[in-house]
């Protein structure tokens, strides 16, 4: 090592070798090596919570995509349908159809118990009367036959099956006793009880709150998937126009400073306020439908207003002037400059913007609370355009949020199912954002 | 391309194309341009030449109004295109700038093909009226700008993948397409290689043919070599306006022979 010290001693009249570290570049190492260690700190916090979100929504959520289903076997005897129907409460009658097959269903294959029919129908949503009178007045030619249905099971089996409900838990519970589940377990043995994959709950609507097992959040993502074409239709034109004619056509005065600072402070208003705007321009003073997508979709586009001309103005700023010299220079108007050049160059940005300000308008709840779309809205899908536009319809958050307000646990477990599918549906737009932003990108 | 036989440049031409009377420019407060006073004769190549930030670009920009994009800049005097005032109130800048056409000094092609390049100017100016005119115009307007032999298999290509002569031997073409009478150059070589300059150079000199070209240039070897009649600008003022030969050789005022001999600048 003698060499080596020999090396690195400074040479006299050397002030410094830059083979040794002196104090002060230590000290700057050190403080770069804190910083980096900082960033890893804040990344894993983020990373850990994200974690924690997905492990939360896919361990509570999946569940909601399963239903169980009881698989029996009535038959339709005319004289017992003619009874039903001509009694008063029709849809009783029709129940007491049902529990007396499921009772018939229990011997026949074996399964004893002392458990009037009644009683047994608890295991069933309240909902399998009235789905029985439905199918036999539909396909009345079927009466005299025997038919295979596969009726709803009440969520506290369908909860018991998913792990959700405990014996102990059915203690203070007057709807379901440890004697109903002992006749599930056998009844799933011998296949009367199945699970599968519930379709019910993509496509259906809203149930009321003693049967959680039918609702569904299809027809409130028909009224997200109204009020999304309600704000394209007005945003994007509204938006892109006053982006161009600020960015490009309007004098800089002190008029048009004001309206930058306004847009620029729009975006950060809260979207209750947005709510209460549209509330009372559109439901109180335009007398628009309560309730309805258009409303709803209106108030969203106040909203997501400012995103979309924030985006456009960037990326209009953001095409070289030079674009737009070498337009003018052949003797292009301003007009034809925009319209041949600039904005077909700013559109992937454009484009990008909209979808995000889309995204923001899809996952927003708080304006849609103020403007009546939030609540019980048991509606059918709705029948046709103007119908999807005017009557009276939910939106996904919306919805999320109705359920996860109510008291039945097995809500709950729909409020997260509903909020996978709106994840899903906001990263679809994501990436639509991305592969755009990807496909156009600058070509100079 | 050195040998300055600039005595045996003679113009024989008087036609003055652009006459521009007292034009002063304000930047905001700042007074760019004062009293200037030039005409600009047809069918030569005049060259602007002068320090940085002397206002020689700025000055060509007041020639096709170019200047009325930038809102704080405010043009004052007579500028007369062939005895018409530019400024008058019922010009249209657009026509103007049809028959004033700009090449820049950065290479700017549309980010679209070759073709669309060249063709949009005829094409908003509706010159021609099928596809087989517009061919024909392109065509032209690439073998003006020379250009056309090293395009003419790839004019679906973009613009853009062009090297930085090719781009600004583009430019020139599609300045070209739209049949100007003036063609404003603004440093056309400054972001080109030494080979690519010479071949915009030797354009140039077959563009006075058919036009009055003006240019901008940091390089005195650039305006000694391709022009005609050369203006000096200093701060703001012509200096001095004479021939080419005259002011590189037996310049009269004493800024100018600074600045050409190195002094200032």
């Amino acid at each position: 090592m003698t060499d080596a010290t020999a090396h690195t001693t400074p040479e006299p009249g050397r002030k410094s070798s830059i083979l040794t570290v002196d104090a002060q570049t230590a000290k700057r190492h050190a403080a770069e090596g804190r910083f980096k260690i900082y960033g890893i700190i804040a990344i894993g916090i983020g990373l850990f919570f994200l974690a924690a979100l997905l492990i939360a929504i896919v361990s509570n959520g999946t569940r909601a995509f399963t239903q169980t289903r009881v698989v029996l076997e009535i038959p339709l005897v005319p004289a017992e349908i003619e009874a039903a129907e001509g009694s008063i409460v029709k849809t009783a009658k029709y129940n007491d159809l049902v529990g007396l097959a499921l009772t018939r269903a229990l011997s026949d294959a074996g399964i004893e118990t002392e458990m009037e029919p009644k009683e047994l129908l608890k295991m069933l949503s309240g909902s399998a009367g009235a789905n029985f009178r439905n199918f036999v007045l539909e396909n009345p030619e079927e009466i005299g036959g025997s038919r295979s249905f596969e009726f709803l099971a009440s969520s506290r089996v369908d909860g018991y099956l998913k792990g959700r409900v405990t014996r102990e838990a059915l203690v203070d519970d007057n709807n379901l006793d440890a004697a109903h589940l002992d006749l599930v377990d056998q009844m799933r043995e011998v296949g009367l009880v199945d699970r599968s994959f519930n379709w019910d709950f993509i496509f259906g609507a809203d149930a009321s709150e003693s049967r959680p097992e039918a609702a569904g959040i299809g027809v409130s993502m028909l009224g997200s998937f109204f009020m999304m074409l309600v704000v394209l239709a007005f945003a994007l034109p509204i938006g892109i126009a006053a982006s161009i004619y600020l960015e490009e056509f309007a004098p800089q005065n002190r008029f048009t400073d004001l309206i930058e600072v306004n847009i620029a402070n729009l975006a950060a208003v809260p979207s209750i306020v947005f709510g209460i705007l549209g509330l009372a321009v559109f439901i109180q003073l335009m007398h628009l439908p309560q309730s309805a997508p258009l409303v709803g979709g209106l108030t969203l586009t106040l909203m997501t207003l400012p995103t979309i001309v924030i985006s456009t103005r960037a990326s209009l700023k953001s095409v070289p002037p030079s674009i737009r010299d070498a337009a003018l220079g052949v003797g292009a108007s301003k007009m034809q400059a925009v319209f041949h050049h600039v904005l077909p160059l700013a559109m992937p940005g454009i484009l990008t913007g909209t979808i995000i300000g889309l995204a923001q308008a899809l996952g927003e709840t708080a304006p849609l609370l103020l403007i009546g779309m939030v609540g019980f809205i048991a509606s059918n899908p709705p029948d046709g355009l103007a119908s999807g536009f005017l009557d009276p319809n939910s939106a996904m958050p919306a919805q999320i949020y109705e359920w996860a307000k109510r008291a039945d646990p097995a809500y709950y477990e729909r409020a997260w199912g509903g909020i996978i599918i709106l994840l899903l549906f906001l990263m679809t737009m994501n990436i639509i954002a991305i592969l755009l932003r990807r496909k156009f990108e600058r070509r100079w | 391309m050195n040998d300055m036989r600039l005595i045996e440049r003679a113009v024989d031409m008087d036609d003055i194309k652009i006459s521009a009377r007292d034009v002063q420019v304000y930047y905001g407060d700042n007074h760019a341009i004062k009293d200037v006073n030039v005409d600009i004769q047809d069918k030569t190549v005049t060259a602007f030449i002068g320090p940085s930030g002397c206002g020689k670009s700025t000055f060509l920009r007041c020639l096709n109004r170019m200047n009325d994009t930038i809102d704080i800049c405010r043009v004052e005097g007579d500028i007369h295109l062939d005895g018409e005032d530019i400024n008058d109130k019922r010009v249209d800048p657009v026509q103007l700038r049809a028959k004033v056409g700009m090449v820049f000094q950065k290479p700017n092609p549309f980010p679209k093909s070759i073709y669309d390049n060249v063709a949009y100017g005829p094409k908003i100016h509706g010159m021609a009226k099928n596809k087989a005119e517009l061919d024909e115009i392109v065509e032209r307007a690439l073998r003006r700008g020379a250009i056309w032999d090293e395009v003419k298999d790839r004019l679906d290509a973009p613009g853009t993948g062009l090297s930085g002569g090719q781009q600004q031997r583009l430019c020139i073409a599609r300045a070209v397409a739209t049949e100007p009478e003036v063609l404003l150059m603004d440093e056309p070589c400054s972001a080109l290689d030494p080979i690519a300059t010479a071949q915009v150079e030797e354009l140039i000199d077959e563009l006075r043919q058919n036009y009055s070209v003006v240019i901008v240039t940091h390089s005195m070897q650039q305006a000694a070599r391709v022009s005609q009649k050369t203006a000096f600008f200093h701060l703001g003022n012509l200096v001095e306006y004479d021939e080419t030969g005259k002011i590189f050789t037996n310049p009269e005022d004493e800024r100018t022979e600074s600045y050409i001999t190195g002094r200032i600048g």
